[in-house]
């Protein structure tokens, strides 16, 4: 059974009394009942804010890098894909394991707001909760509830999920989830565009990014865009222009790819943060396949397992020199 | 009340046809459905969709586009450079479907590329515009715009506004330019039956329920908040993107830069966002808004309280942009209640 | 046709005098035989100077408008545009826009005793209103200017200050932070050296510029000596694109430093948020 929001309430207002925790970070409710946003906690005192159910898509694990100076622990709350990000982290030493304790909660999926609304016909105005129920979701309306098939309504990065289960923890919330049933090929969408001719994928790219309006939600939402000064900030050398045009855009997203390649973990954030509905995720994908297939390499799993990029092992591939 | 200007229906058949006319004689502006919905230079009727409430985008991109060339320059023999002005919208622009928050965002606009310096630009292309408002009788849930005296219904700041009053729309021109327009296409439009306003009324029944925030007094509320710890929360959320800024109508922060092509070049100006780290970067290094917290603070400070100051109107339409595409959820109208109840000061 | 605002006038370099290692005086004459040669200023403003190519940047004037055939930038190399303009060679082509904002209260300050406090390079501009009141000696009280910088090497305008101490009842207090077996002047912090002179507040009009910090501690000094909030002047410096208060970069509160300064009173900083 997936932990409610009051057990997660109670075990983090216990980490504050017993001392493990200085700070909190987790999961509110937000502007309306289809929302929940980040928030911060000093004390157990409040700790009967958080709350945990299919609308907690944010991966906080981005936060972490705040509290790098903080005295003291700081907990946190981490869904699979979110604890994939913090092995990332954990590798790159951006984070010490020790000042960080986190509360895993297994997660079986997360619900995409606008095909929720879509598929059930109805306004923002009219939900009062969403809640998992195994298969489905659980959505109460003013008039009564409804029951939702959770494939029609998922996050994209939900329905090709293969670690729903926080592979690192100081505590699990819940019971883990071993697989998630509707979960087949996660790369069915990438083949579909590695068949089409250089001609369509320019177009597609083209087209796509032309609507790029370099709002950086993308880059700054990404756990794993952790420099502090990015490349595209810099001004000298200045390697785009500010000035939006599909080239430099191009330029600016395949570039940022191959800057998080081998560590991104498709949390699917990058694409949830844009404003502009561009299918970012299938870039990222493509270059996690490419990984799988050459360096048989997967982002997150093992803090021990470098990734490709940043190694070299005498067999690799250099057909290229 | 029915416009005293001009005012006409058109048969909601004729629509396309009127747009595919505007878009000979006019460079026509209108929403556009793609991965969402968007402003963009349209060449037929079809290509236009009325099935949106807003669009991603504010309009503020035709008269202050997020890249535009200042001017060129091209060296000349006595070591010197010959510039040469950025070209100026030459054709007459017609917006399409702009909605009253939208429109009531260009005068606050207005505001700032006017002044003791005319932006040219701006100003060029807002004159040459004639904007076709578009009724709002199905807001969004995070629309607000009556907080701040507007009226979705109502076609104060635009030249025509079309309602859709069921079977037809209701067009009234509360300008010269807008009845000008009519004139000119008077081939669409016919004469009023008589029981538009009463259409017009039943069909605002869908904004009864608006929130319309009490905003009395908000820019003297805000001054003691400069100190204190309200805005650290927030700014711990905030992912320092220009995704607020960028979408929202009133937002008109902006670079200035050069790009050097063989013996000449461009200087462009294009958006910024004080939401970015290096937005008041200094070259030696100093910054005064060196974290999140101090620039999500100046956000919204200027639009409740600086703007307020120098122009004595607030930044902000209640076009709910902000609130729906924030990727962290931080609520402006949560922000603007803690505020005027005080809530702010006690935390 | 409206006039362009963002449309630079060019202008030739005339002369370049390093100063320190890392300031130059530029010496310019805008271009145009047909009366747009001129450029008429007042002491405090600024333009915004480019090459055409690499940018623009906000640079205080830091002549005088008394001697009209001058207009002189002293710049420091800092950043990408500054870099440029170094490299730049006398009669090669530099683009001005402006002037642009504010000036100092120079008809205010009529009668009063000044006390000019710089701290390195926040000399430039001060040096606009140094030129100013000496063109028109008569009409001011005594003057006292203390500056400092971080080393004897550092310190500008070295060529003038005999010229500057021959001045009819002017005094030049010079300080370095650390001094060299050559110096012989003061060693000590502007502030701290300030402090030491002890000038009287009485019908005396303070201006300062220098670094933020050098400011902070000035304006607490000129405090303590019960100089009044109106008779304290400084000029600020942000980071600026537009220069005409449309660009929203460098604002301070609700006050645009390109249009309502860069010269503010201690009375208005003080109803501006500690920004």
């Amino acid at each position: 059974m997936k932990a409610t929001s009051e057990e997660v309430q109670t075990r983090v207002k216990k980490l504050f009394e017993d001392g493990s925790i200085g700070y909190f970070i987790g999961y509110e409710t937000g502007s309306d009942s289809l929302h929940v946003t980040p928030c911060f906690l000093k004390s157990g005192q409040v700790a009967s804010r958080l709350v945990w159910n299919p609308l907690c898509a944010n991966n906080l694990s981005k936060y972490l890098l705040d509290f790098k100076n903080v005295e003291g622990k700081v907990g946190i709350m981490v869904k699979g894909c979110d604890s994939r990000s913090v092995v990332e982290l954990l590798k790159e030493n951006q984070i010490d394991r020790d000042k960080v304790f986190i509360v895993g909660v297994p997660c079986s999926g997360i619900v995409d707001r606008e095909k929720l609304l879509e598929v059930l016909g109805i306004s923002p105005g009219e939900v009062v909760a969403v809640e998992d129920d195994g298969d489905a979701f659980l959505v109460t309306i003013k008039e009564g509830t409804q029951r939702v098939d959770k494939e029609q309504v998922l996050r994209g990065e939900c329905l090709v999920c293969k670690y729903p289960t926080p592979l690192v923890y100081d505590v699990l919330l819940g019971e883990a989830v071993s697989s998630l049933p509707w979960v087949g090929d996660d790369y069915s969408l990438i083949k579909e565009q590695e068949a089409l001719s250089s001609e369509e994928k320019a177009l597609h790219w083209n087209r796509e990014l032309s609507q790029c309006i370099r709002c950086y939600a993308c880059r700054n939402i990404c756990p794993v865009c952790t420099c502090p000064e990015c490349i595209f900030d810099k001004k000298a050398p200045r390697w785009i222009s500010k000035a939006n045009d599909v080239s430099e855009n191009l330029v600016y997203h395949l570039v940022r790819a191959f800057h998080v390649a081998g560590r991104c973990v498709d949390c699917g954030e990058c694409e949830r943060a844009c404003p502009m509905n561009i299918p970012l995720r299938s870039l990222n994908k493509k270059v996690e396949k490419d990984l799988l297939e050459l360096f048989d390499y997967t982002a997150g799993i093992d803090v021990e397992q470098q990734p490709p990029l940043t190694t070299y092992q005498v067999g690799d591939l250099d057909e290229f020199l | 009340m029915v416009s005293q200007t001009k005012s006409r229906i058109i048969e909601k058949n004729r629509l396309t046809e009127l747009l595919d006319k505007l878009a000979q004689d006019y460079h026509l502006i209108a929403p556009v459905r793609d991965n969402n919905v968007s402003f963009r230079r349209v060449e037929s009727g079809s290509e236009v969709t009325l099935d949106y409430i807003n669009t991603v985008l504010s309009p503020k991109n035709a008269f202050f586009p997020q890249t535009e060339t200042l001017f060129r320059f091209s060296r000349d023999d006595s070591r010197g450079f010959r510039t040469e002005p950025g070209a100026e919208a030459d054709r007459e622009q017609v917006i399409f479907g702009i909605r009253p928050c939208d429109a009531r965002s260009l005068r606050l606009m207005d505001m700032v590329f006017n002044g003791q310096y005319k932006d040219s630009y701006y100003l060029n292309r807002r004159e040459k515009t004639t904007l076709i408002g578009l009724a709002c009788f199905d807001p969004a849930e995070t629309c607000f715009c009556p907080t701040f005296g507007i009226d979705p219904a109502s076609g104060e700041d635009v030249d025509i506004l079309f309602s859709d009053i069921g079977d037809r729309y209701l067009v009234e021109a509360s300008t010269e330019k807008g009845a000008a327009l009519l004139d000119r296409f008077a081939e669409f439009f016919a004469e009023l039956r008589g029981d538009e306003e009463q259409l017009r009324e039943a069909r605002k029944a869908g904004l009864a329920g608006m929130k319309k925030l009490d905003v009395n007094a908000i820019a003297d509320k805000m001054a003691p908040l400069y100190e204190g710890d309200y805005w650290d929360s927030i700014g711990m959320k905030c992912l320092g993107c220009g995704i607020c800024t960028y979408l929202c109508p009133t937002c008109h922060c902006f670079d200035i830069a050069d790009v050097s092509l063989d013996e000449g070049g461009e200087r462009f100006r294009c958006w910024d966002s004080c939401m970015f780290p290096e937005f008041t970067l200094m070259a030696s290094g100093e910054n005064p808004r060196p974290n999140r917290k101090a620039r999500v603070q100046q956000r919204f400070f200027h639009k409740f309280k600086y703007f307020h100051d120098r122009n004595g109107e607030l930044a902000c339409v209640g076009c709910g942009r902000c609130l729906r595409y924030c990727p962290v959820n931080i609520d402006i109208t949560q922000i603007i209640e803690d505020v005027t109840s005080g809530k702010a000061g006690n935390e | 046709m409206s006039e362009n605002i963002y449309l630079p006038r060019m202008a030739t370099i005339q002369s370049m005098r390093p100063e320190t290692i890392d300031v130059t005086t530029f010496r310019v004459t805008i271009d145009g035989s047909d009366g747009t040669g001129k450029f008429e200023y007042k002491s405090g403003q600024f333009a915004e100077v480019s090459v055409l190519g690499v940018g623009e940047a906000p640079i205080s004037i830091s002549s005088s408008p008394t001697r009209p055939e001058t207009i002189e930038f002293s710049i420091r190399r800092v950043g990408e545009l500054t870099n440029a303009l170094h490299e730049l060679e006398p009669m090669d082509k530099i683009g001005i826009r402006g002037p642009f904002g504010n000036f100092f209260p120079l008809e205010k300050m009529e009668g009063q005793n000044l006390l000019i406090i710089g701290g390195g390079i926040g000399l430039a501009p001060l040096r606009s209103v140094i030129l100013n009141v000496f063109d028109n000696r008569a009409k001011y009280g005594k003057i006292d200017i203390i500056y400092g910088a971080r080393s004897p090497q550092d310190l500008v305008f070295t060529s003038e200050y005999k010229e500057w101490q021959a001045v009819d009842n002017t005094r030049l207090h010079l300080t370095v932070d650390r001094g060299d077996e050559e110096w012989k002047g003061n060693v000590g912090l502007v502030p701290t050296f300030l402090r030491e002179i002890n000038p009287s507040p009485e019908k005396t009009t303070s201006i300062t510029c220098g670094p933020p910090i050098m400011i902070k501690f000035v304006i607490e000094a000129l405090n303590e000596l019960e100089f009044s909030g109106e008779h304290i002047i400084t000029t600020l410096e942000r980071r600026m694109k537009c220069g005409v208060g449309k660009c929203g970069r460098c604002n301070i509160g609700s006050k645009y430093v390109c249009l309502d300064g860069p010269v503010f009173t201690l009375k208005q900083l003080e109803e501006m948020p500690s920004d």
